[in-house]
């Protein structure tokens, strides 16, 4: 069907000067017990989220028992010395509130979201599940039932196993960062729930901890909320010592092939070592790591395998921060049939990005990205909460994100050579497939 | 009657001559604005044979328009902060930029161009392309997915192949394949026009500015042609599935139950219901179904129920699945067992309040984002009439009763509507079929 005649060519538009950044200037203060607050109120939705993070992540792991500290995490919700977890259940259920607990390498974290109108009840029964859990024996048996099941379930999908195996490959068995932060079976069939309330006890502590509160509350009525909730709560946890990191993975430049039979697509995963995040280094890094595949489709990675050849949905990398440092990861699916292509591909991009400083426009692109977006990224209260608790857990300066873009745009060509040659060559990154080998 | 605070995304609404209906949502809190556009077209409006048009299509919405050339969509919205995507599903298809406010005229042009420049761009080599990206989209979110092929059998034991919402999104490779340089054009001169489209304005611009944006970059463009709809009968609510009970062999480790109805559509009255049903059932650990087949039960892992906000028929869903050792078929007894509790009336004043403050929390959730109220205005002046439509549904969930909520269960959910899928381990599928 012709559309005639054909509509007018408007010209582009001229746009003015952007808006100038508004980052939330959050309020912190500390209880009595050493618990660190930092609270943002935003008025936008009738929601709040609070994230409570405490150092108990699998770091702590007892050796013979890898996924303990996982193990408590999902235990916390299980019943408590004032509710069962029934009676838990029903409360929340009832209040429309949601509370979980996740635990990763470092942290465990217990994230709450409530209903501005059943905040109150909700701070309360958040303290009381990370304060007073009872690990009661019926429901400990039937949590752990279910992870070793899922455990099972997890491995049917191929993207799984290239995730874990990237772990191991880079950090390797002896760096908590070398395992799954969710354990083993063994580590879990056979903890007993002794050690699991001997864990909470030693580690589920408020000195070293941070709560981060961010919607629609009044930061006075809080204060006294959170004095209330917490007051009998006391204790300073300790720090984890961890294993000095890799400079590079030990079979960097190799290909790791996991095979898997009748796979659609193969999973491809780069790992090497990334930096600390506490590091100078880290804002040329991740203006580095922007324009070599942080946009899934814009990215060189996204760039050359999705749009230009149409082998795979999107390809990407991130750096993946911890307390003790951290990794780099690329990853993408592709066709079978042109895996070994699209290693050679991605290891090319890396090459340039290692080799060849960035042409003026790309960095100019990348860093208005970075800054530009910064509303964005303080959109909702689980964002400001998720932004906040960065500052918190790497100790940042207090002004972070309010001097971010004036970093940022401190970035030359030169820092993102420099930083690309350490991260980004192909001959320090270990890659695994599964899938199709790169012979097949 | 439970009382709350109304949840309101306040808009106002002006039509186009040219039939463009243009809605603007004032938010100063942030510095953004997000334009969404969505057009009335998704997989339902597709010829069979050619399955998965609709989404193709999209795909190749990003590849560039006369003036904004391959490359600059993604490009000129990076530049300036901005992100922006699409997606298409059983009755819409749509498009949305947000971008700090300096922005919006750009997002706007670049939506222009694409509505009334596309086709001189549109070549062969970028529909090649474009459909190995969504075979491989395809290949990565359902085939190399355990269970991933689960859904689309559901929707064909639910509809007849000739109901438009028997067939996946997606499409069918065969049809993918198939697909022609004049199919997309054909599709594309037919469904996207101002005549069929929805634009929101949302953020931090003023409704008149938005209109004047809008009459400025879309106002000279052509209604378009009449739309040939899906028939009302072609589409209607079957009253029993076209394939009752099927098992289906996958490279998993646990079985796996999926039940499926074809209930009440988006916005009827009945429809919220169901959503309260389904929240009760399965949402929050003292649901229904999680304390029945998890928590007490102890038969499977995991259970969630699901309803699709869809225009022609909702989709009611129940997912299941087992625990180490326990037969699929108990978790299916289960499911009836507790439907049938909750027809005969069981419900309690407890669990609705309960179910209606959770359904709150998640549309309090997703309000939240820009994005998304932005989206919720659109699909409902799309699938519903108007944005004020959304208000009425819901407002609607605070005066759902539990007999309203057991009317809802015994009306739609029965035995005799509902189509069961067991998804089994490979392994295991060939040791029965040996028995």
């Amino acid at each position: 069907m012709p559309r005639n005649p054909s509509p007018a060519v408007l010209p582009a538009p001229r746009l003015g000067p952007p808006p100038p950044p508004r980052v939330p200037v959050p309020l912190r203060w500390t209880l009595p017990n050493g618990l660190r607050v930092v609270a943002a109120p935003m008025h936008r939705v009738p929601q709040v989220v609070v994230r409570l993070a405490i150092r108990a992540g699998s770091v702590f792991d007892p050796p013979e028992h890898p996924g303990a500290a996982s193990f408590v995490g999902s235990l916390m919700t299980e019943g408590t010395a004032s509710f069962s977890a029934e009676a838990l259940n029903a409360r929340l259920d009832l209040l429309g509130a949601a509370l979980h607990a996740s635990v990763g390498h470092d942290f465990a974290e217990v994230e709450g979201v409530f209903l501005s109108e059943t905040l109150a009840e909700g701070i309360a029964l958040l303290a009381e599940v990370v304060a007073r859990p009872t690990f009661p024996a019926d429901e400990t048996e039937r949590v752990r039932a279910e992870s070793l099941d899922a455990l099972v379930a997890r491995l049917d999908e191929p993207a799984n196993v290239a995730e874990d195996r990237v772990a191991l490959e880079t950090f390797g068995a002896g760096h908590p960062y070398g395992l799954p932060a969710f354990g083993t079976e063994e580590g879990i069939a056979g903890v007993p729930v002794e050690t699991l309330r001997r864990f909470h006890a030693e580690h589920y502590l408020p000195g070293g901890s941070f709560l981060i509160a961010a919607g629609d509350f009044d930061a006075d009525e809080l204060r006294g909320l959170l004095a209330d909730a917490f007051a009998g709560w006391t204790g300073e946890a300790r720090t984890a010592v961890y294993p000095p990191l890799r400079e590079v993975p030990a079979e960097a430049g190799r290909d790791v092939v996991v095979p898997w039979v009748d796979a659609a697509q193969s999973e491809i995963r780069f790992g090497g070592i990334g930096l600390d995040r506490r590091a100078p280094g880290w804002v040329p890094a991740a203006v580095a790591n922007y324009i070599l595949g942080g946009s899934t489709i814009t990215g060189r990675l996204g760039a050359n395998l999705r749009e230009d050849k149409g082998w795979t949905y999107g390809a990407r990398s991130t750096f993946t921060p911890g307390l003790a440092g951290g990794g780099w990861i690329a990853e993408t699916a592709v066709d079978v049939e042109v895996t070994a292509d699209a290693l050679g591909e991605m290891r090319a991009e890396m090459r340039r990005m290692s080799t060849e400083p960035v042409p003026a426009d790309e960095l100019r692109r990348a860093k208005d990205a970075l800054v530009l977006s910064l509303p964005r990224a303080f959109e909702t209260p689980a964002r400001v909460a998720s932004r906040l608790g960065t500052v918190e857990a790497y100790g940042l300066p207090a002004d972070y994100w309010e001097t971010h873009p004036a970093r940022v745009e401190a970035v030359t060509a030169e820092d993102v050579l420099r930083v690309s040659r350490v991260h980004f060559d192909p001959a320090r990154l270990v890659a695994v497939v599964v899938g199709a080998g790169a012979g097949e | 009657m439970l009382t709350l605070k109304p949840l309101r995304i306040p808009s106002r609404t002006h039509v186009l001559a040219n039939g463009l209906r243009v809605i603007a949502h004032e938010d100063p809190s942030s510095p953004l604005v997000t334009v969404h556009l969505m057009y009335h077209v998704g997989s339902k409006d597709e010829a069979p044979g050619r399955t998965g048009l609709a989404h193709l299509l999209e795909h190749l919405m990003f590849e560039g328009s006369e003036h904004a050339p391959k490359g600059d969509f993604d490009d000129l919205l990076e530049r300036v902060g901005g992100t922006n995507n699409g997606s298409t599903w059983l009755d819409r298809t749509n498009y949305y930029e947000t971008v700090p406010t300096h922005a919006v005229e750009l997002a706007l042009w670049l939506e222009r161009d694409r509505m009334a420049h596309f086709l001189p761009v549109l070549d062969a080599e970028m529909l090649e392309t474009q459909r190995g990206v969504v075979i491989n989209e395809r290949r990565q979110s359902y085939e190399n997915r355990p269970y991933g092929m689960a859904d689309e059998r559901l929707h064909q034991m639910l509809f007849a192949p000739e109901h438009p919402y028997s067939w996946p999104t997606i499409g069918y490779v065969p049809d993918l394949e198939a697909v022609t340089l004049d199919d997309a054009r054909t599709f594309y001169s037919t469904y996207y026009t101002a005549g069929n489209a929805v634009l929101v304005v949302a953020g931090d611009v003023t409704a008149e500015r938005a209109f004047e944006l809008a009459a400025h970059y879309f106002g000279d463009l052509p209604r378009g042609p009449v739309i040939p709809r899906v028939s009302l009968d072609a589409a209607a609510v079957p009253a029993a599935p076209a394939i009752r009970r099927e098992t289906m062999p996958d490279e998993v480790s646990f079985p796996r139950a999926y039940l499926g109805w074809a209930v009440a559509p988006y916005g009827s009255r009945e429809w919220v219901a169901l959503d309260v049903l389904a929240y009760l059932l399965g949402d929050g650990e003292s649901s229904r179904l999680q304390r029945a087949l998890v928590r007490e039960g102890r038969l499977a892992q995991e259970v969630d129920t699901y309803l699709y906000p869809t225009e022609r028929c909702g989709v009611f869903g129940v997912v299941a699945t087992s625990r180490t050792g326990v037969a699929v078929e108990t978790l299916e007894d289960t499911v009836r067992r507790v439907l049938d509790e909750v027809a005969a009336g069981g419900v309690t004043e407890d669990e609705v309040t309960g179910a209606i403050r959770r359904v709150r929390a998640d549309q309090v959730a997703e309000m939240a984002m820009l994005e998304e109220r932005a989206d919720s205005l659109a699909y409902a002046a799309t699938v519903l009439g108007s944005a004020e439509k959304l208000e009425e549904l819901m407002d609607a969930y605070a005066t759902v009763t539990p007999e309203e909520v057991s009317r809802a269960a015994a009306a739609w959910l029965g035995a005799e509507r509902c189509a069961t899928l067991m998804v089994v381990p490979a392994g295991d599928a060939e040791v029965r079929d040996a028995a």
